[in-house]
């Protein structure tokens, strides 16, 4: 009962020190914002990572390769790992499988016209029936023999020149556009496809990079991988996808991660120190009212309580704030880093802000606005009632 | 100078305060050093490359190689001093794990050198390599992944096929090589192109690269125009970019980070100019009889504003400091996940002006307000 009257009298008296509570109330609106930001970016890097994983696909590389660009796989190889157990089969008895070439295809960025390069994947017909998660949403398909592109919508959103119509220069002349491909929320939208036979006759290339396959059911994977263990005429290593991207460019990742955990520690820090000194000045500012308060019969822990509770409103009214802030910003902005299949290539990803991310955005100003208060509310409790009365 | 006293200790009237908001300063130029050293960073890697050196790659990765014969044709043109080829050979050492990849460049190992300066290497190891046909030359990183000895000939097991059937190169390691980037981790062998195009089954006579010096920088994009026109039109079209150009590129593959650095920066420069300008705010505002004071003994307004303004820049100044100390000392930690930050005199320079600048702002209201306060009404305050 006494906590709540000094509280609200504490809070009566905030808009005579505006400018003080402001600082706790900014400060850490600051942190929270910057906070959430580098953590939607490193978030939503991983997740679009690991979008496209399916537990019932598989894909294949050739031994001891640990990303598909290192990989190369002979038709010899493709063949033999198509006829194995374990793997789904189409209505006309065919197994679902994709053998896939990447390379790379320079584009400009929209946002400022800079060169980057994107992965230009070569596909298997079955491509679309393996990922039902992806669908053509507007143009047609390529035909195979002719030099024709599938632009992925986070592609053709963030680079210029990849609308239908458009032409790309690549290996023997120029490629067309033909249609526009969607879903999935994984990195294959940030590809261009077209048919492997037709890339592969242009750049002259012999083998394969890697294998993507359906799996009869998600336990079909030991099967596979035992057939292919026991074959010594193929030389492969077999992972489920989820497992095969939760390997895949880790050093972007970790890097994404390293400068959120960095920036912000660095930053709820510099934010803890700003509440220390504003919540301190409250304090000071106060001292009659609380040696007062506590000649009267207010118990110090109710004065101290008080303080911490003030300091917590405070920080929640920021954190509310950096959340709008970094929401308002950043929420559904799509950006693009090195992250695709090559270790060149662009991975186009969008921020969002999580309600995770808020609950994260929250406990941290709980914390800071709790550590901020915590030595001032110590330092009014404490202090000599006398003392502090004679200060007038 | 006689004033400093005074400033001083005005500072530590409220030593918790201050220390507090010092310590705010400090990690807030902590930070904008560390983003700003990674802004740095890339800028260096640009002006570090050399405008006289271009580099000839297919236009199309992944397409067609650049017949040899064209080295002499690029050396001709008008301009080109000198012209390196370059082909890559990879092989494994004993098992075929992706481990044991060795990566080698294989190129005219004397004109490589002068015209890659981020290498370097001893005369007499390049005498070595000219006169042993299957040399290698090694980065120390290479030799100690593998416990090679100069002196040791190494077999490796690659996916080129030999002119005898096999696929096993053999080369005698001569000597070492430094490079600039990465030298601890850099592992890879430079070797002769000749012996390798001599051996090799496929791709034979092509190089997947040239480097060329020209005489003047500033007919960069002539030359390189001339040079792309040797190939235009065939299945092996060439891009021709300056050393500069290809490290502008090189950092703009990072993407959108940088804009979003950036952003970060303006928001931490804000939080701190609003957190520290307010401290500085109340400090000010509670001192404001003893300032009617000094004002009723004879200073002049100009005296009393110097001294709020000296006082601010002295906790803002060192405090900034030690942030950007601290990140000079903390870059190299970041160095293997992040790249390169540099926090070099100018970052440092540009972080001790803004700190400057930042202490000026906050003061400026409050000191303004003391120096025009009349003496009497601010005594009767007290």
């Amino acid at each position: 009962m006494q906590i709540l009257a000094v509280t609200a009298m504490n809070l009566r008296s905030i808009p005579q020190r505006l400018g003080n509570s402001l600082v706790i109330v900014i400060g850490i609106a600051g942190v929270v914002a910057v906070l959430i930001s580098v953590l939607a970016m490193s978030l939503g890097f991983r997740a679009t990572l690991k979008g496209d994983a399916r537990a019932d696909r598989a894909i294949v590389l050739s031994r001891d390769a640990t990303t598909e660009y290192q990989s190369s796989l002979s038709r010899e190889n493709v063949a033999a790992v198509m006829n194995t157990a374990g793997i789904k089969h189409d209505a006309r008895d065919r197994p679902i499988v994709s053998a896939e070439v990447i390379l790379v295809a320079p584009v400009a960025r929209k946002r400022d016209q800079s060169d980057v390069n994107i992965t230009l994947r070569g596909v298997g017909e079955q491509y679309f029936v393996m990922r039902p998660e992806l669908k053509l949403v507007s143009g047609r398909m390529f035909r195979s023999g002719n030099q024709e592109l599938l632009v992925g919508a986070a592609a053709g959103g963030q680079f210029a020149g990849l609308a239908i119509g458009n032409s790309v220069r690549l290996q023997d002349g120029d490629w067309t556009v033909v249609g526009t491909f969607a879903g999935g929320n994984g990195s294959r939208e940030s590809e261009l496809i077209a048919d492997s036979q037709t890339v592969m006759s242009a750049y002259k290339l012999e083998a394969f990079n890697s294998m993507a396959v359906l799996l009869d059911t998600e336990s079909s994977f030991t099967t596979l991988k035992e057939a292919l263990a026991a074959d010594p005429t193929v030389m492969v290593d077999v992972r489920t996808e989820p497992e095969y991207l939760a390997s895949a460019s880790s050093s972007v990742n970790r890097m994404l991660r390293i400068v959120a955990y960095a920036i912000g520690s660095i930053m709820a820090l510099g934010a803890l120190f700003g509440a220390l000194n504003s919540m301190h000045s409250a304090v000071a500012a106060r001292t009659v009212e609380i040696a007062t308060l506590r000649a009267i019969g207010f118990s110090s822990s109710a004065v101290a309580a008080a303080i911490l509770i003030e300091a917590l409103l405070l920080a929640l009214m920021g954190a509310g704030i950096g959340v709008v802030m970094a929401y308002a910003a950043f929420n559904g902005t799509t950006i693009s880093t090195l992250g695709g299949a090559l270790w060149d290539s662009q991975l186009v990803y969008s921020l969002s802000i999580t309600p995770s991310l808020v609950v994260i955005a929250i406990l941290l100003a709980c914390a800071l606005g709790l550590l901020g208060g915590l030595f001032p509310a110590i330092r009014a409790a404490r202090a000599n009632v006398a003392e502090a009365l004679h200060e007038t | 100078m006689k004033f400093l006293p005074l400033v001083w200790a005005g500072l530590w009237r409220r030593p918790a305060r201050s220390i507090i908001t010092g310590l705010c300063i400090v990690i807030a130029f902590l930070l904008l050093g560390l983003l700003q050293g990674v802004n740095a960073g890339f800028a260096k890697s640009i002006a570090d490359a050399h405008r006289d050196l271009l580099v000839t790659s297919t236009r199309v990765r992944g397409g067609g190689q650049m017949p040899i014969s064209a080295m002499a044709i690029i050396h001709s043109i008008p301009g080109v001093k000198e012209v390196a080829p370059r082909a890559y050979f990879m092989g494994s050492y004993r098992d075929p794990a992706a481990k044991n990849m060795v990566a080698a460049i294989a190129t005219q190992p004397e004109l490589f050198f002068r015209l890659r300066p981020v290498f370097s290497v001893a005369r007499e190891k390049l005498d070595a390599m000219r006169n042993t046909r299957a040399g290698l030359l090694a980065t120390p990183a290479l030799l100690e992944q593998f416990g090679w000895k100069v002196g040791d000939t190494v077999t490796l097991r690659s996916q080129a096929l030999k002119t005898d059937g096999t696929r096993v190169w053999t080369f005698s390691i001569v000597g070492t090589f430094d490079t600039i980037k990465e030298p601890t981790r850099a592992a890879f062998g430079i070797i002769n192109y000749a012996y390798l195009d001599e051996y090799r089954v496929e791709n034979r006579g092509n190089a997947e690269m040239f480097y060329e010096r020209i005489a003047d920088p500033t007919k960069a994009v002539a030359t390189a125009a001339a040079i792309d026109r040797i190939f235009a039109n065939s299945s092996h079209e060439t891009r021709t970019r300056s050393d500069q150009e290809r490290a502008e590129f090189q950092a703009k593959q990072m993407g959108d980070v940088q804009f979003f650095t950036n952003a970060i920066m303006g928001a931490v420069l804000f939080t701190l100019a609003f957190l520290t300008g307010n401290t500085l705010r109340q400090s000010l505002h509670e001192r404001i009889p003893e300032f009617a004071v000094l004002k009723a003994v004879g200073y002049a307004d100009a005296g009393v504003l110097g001294l709020a303004f000296g006082e601010a820049l002295l906790l803002f100044i060192p405090a900034a400091a030690v942030g950007l100390a601290l990140a000079y000392l903390f870059a190299p930690l970041a160095k293997e996940d992040i790249g390169a930050i540099v926090v070099s005199p100018s970052v440092a320079t540009a972080g001790l002006l803004c700190a400057g600048f930042l202490a000026l702002i906050g003061a400026a209201l409050p000191a303004f307000r003391i120096s025009r306060m009349s003496v009497a009404a601010s005594l009767g305050k007290r």
